[in-house]
């Protein structure tokens, strides 16, 4: 007996924002500045160029992350016999409500009927491996069947409107994901790992019990023209950089180990699209060849948790990857938090 | 023991990592990296990832904070990295 990927779904929402927009948005919010337009078209195409992003989806005002989990839930569930759902585990770092947990809400709204387990987990970039992970466990287990699993998330509503250089980055989406029994394995061995040391460098840190939301939070400069406050996002770029390249190429390893292959075994690699800058740094020093390499960031964005089903199905719509190939795929991100393994396609 | 780098080649490294494609644009050990045009957010992940690949080395960024001049820029890398500064 095995477990395999049997469908992945995909939604991003439809409001677009696209490069231009980011920097507009941000001339609007600083009124004495004018605008340059030759200025404005270099710094446009810088932004692409080191990013690899062009626009990014975000949810709307009343929009949620449950919302698009929802979309995209009843999206995988086309052409799919739901009563066979047994299991359901929705991803997020965007939940509806403190309590209660948002996959209960799912189950409801998606019909599911109610003998099914249901629980979320917050998880970012290493999110979707964790979820390979747990219903690969549940599984074996005997406690499941057939488990869908949801990532969702909404970081622009945690983004400070006037900071540009987080709102290029990231982008809202939502993916859904069914593993089921298989005659052959063809989820492999998994290789997990945490350091909560570097837990302040990928935050929000108001809106919790620790620092309750503060409507009077001072604004905060990094010197580069981004504004944020404590209720927003934050990141420490040049950390969460030194991090990645710490961690990455060691994981990449061991989970060849772990599965007792090599890089010449592998049809392709997908890693969390974190950005094309950082994601082309890796491949070179890990030494991946670029055709057995994924990097696609230009119509979405990072979008954290989804970035690897995203990859997963936009590989097998374009034919990059098909049956019987070799996957290997690794998160990593906010937490610190890296996960990975190789699937068979 | 790993091979000296000549300062002149360190400054190249860093006109590359910083994009600076003038050939003529001095950059000096005194030079504020700070203070050029083409120094933004993503500049200092150019620069992390120019001293990972050159050096094997990851700089905190909290000392990169503090650079200012590409001497300093040296120093934090250790000078026992380099022919002279």
């Amino acid at each position: 007996m095995g477990t395999k990927i049997s469908k992945v779904e995909c939604y991003l929402p439809e409001r677009v924002i696209n490069n231009k927009d980011i920097f507009l948005l941000n001339e609007i919010n600083n009124k004495n500045s004018q605008i340059d337009s030759a200025l404005l078209e270099k710094r446009i195409k810088k932004l692409e160029k080191s990013t690899g992003i062009k626009e990014r989806h975000t949810a709307s005002k009343n929009e949620t992350a449950l919302d698009l989990a929802l979309t995209v839930g009843k999206k995988v569930l086309q052409n799919y016999d739901k009563d066979r759902i047994d299991f359901l585990i929705l991803c997020t770092e965007s939940p509806e409500y403190y309590l209660p947990h948002g996959s209960a809400i799912l189950q409801d709204k998606l019909d599911f009927k109610k003998n099914i387990g249901a629980f979320d987990y917050n998880l970012g970039c290493s999110g979707f491996i964790y979820g390979l992970a747990l219903a690969k466990s549940l599984i074996y287990t005997d406690i499941a069947n057939n488990v869908l699993l949801i990532t969702s998330d909404t970081y622009s509503k945690y983004i400070n409107p006037k900071d540009k250089a987080n709102r290029s980055i990231f982008g809202d989406a939502a993916t859904a994901t069914i593993i089921e029994k298989s005659e052959e394995e063809q989820i492999g061995e998994f290789v997990l790992g945490t350091d909560g040391s570097g837990y302040k460098n990928l935050i929000v840190p108001n809106g919790g019990l620790r620092n309750r939301y503060d409507s009077n939070a001072k604004e905060i400069d990094d010197g580069a023209g981004n504004v944020r406050t404590e209720n927003n996002f934050y990141m420490n770029g040049p950390e969460v950089f030194n991090f990645t390249i710490k961690v990455v190429p060691k994981l990449f390893l061991n989970i060849l180990k772990e599965n007792k292959n090599n890089l010449e075994d592998l049809d392709y690699v997908i890693f969390h699209q974190a950005n094309k800058y950082i994601n082309e740094y890796l491949r070179k020093k890990i030494d991946i060849p670029k055709e057995k390499y994924y990097l696609n960031l230009l119509h979405t964005g990072n979008t954290v948790s989804c970035t690897i089903p995203i990859a997963i199905k936009d590989s097998l719509d374009n034919k990059i990857i098909k049956k019987g190939d070799r996957i290997l795929l690794a998160g990593f991100g906010v937490g610190y938090s890296w996960g990975g393994t190789i699937i068979t396609i | 023991m790993m091979e000296k780098m000549k300062t002149e080649d360190f400054i190249n490294e860093l006109k590359k990592a910083l994009e600076i494609e003038d050939e003529d644009q001095g950059i000096t050990l005194e030079t504020n990296l700070k203070e050029l045009e083409e120094y933004d957010s993503l500049s200092v992940l150019s620069i992390i990832a120019m001293i990972d690949k050159n050096f094997s080395k990851q700089i905190p960024s909290s000392d990169f904070e503090k650079v200012t001049t590409v001497s300093s820029l040296m120093e934090l890398i250790s000078k026992e990295h380099f022919d002279q500064i």
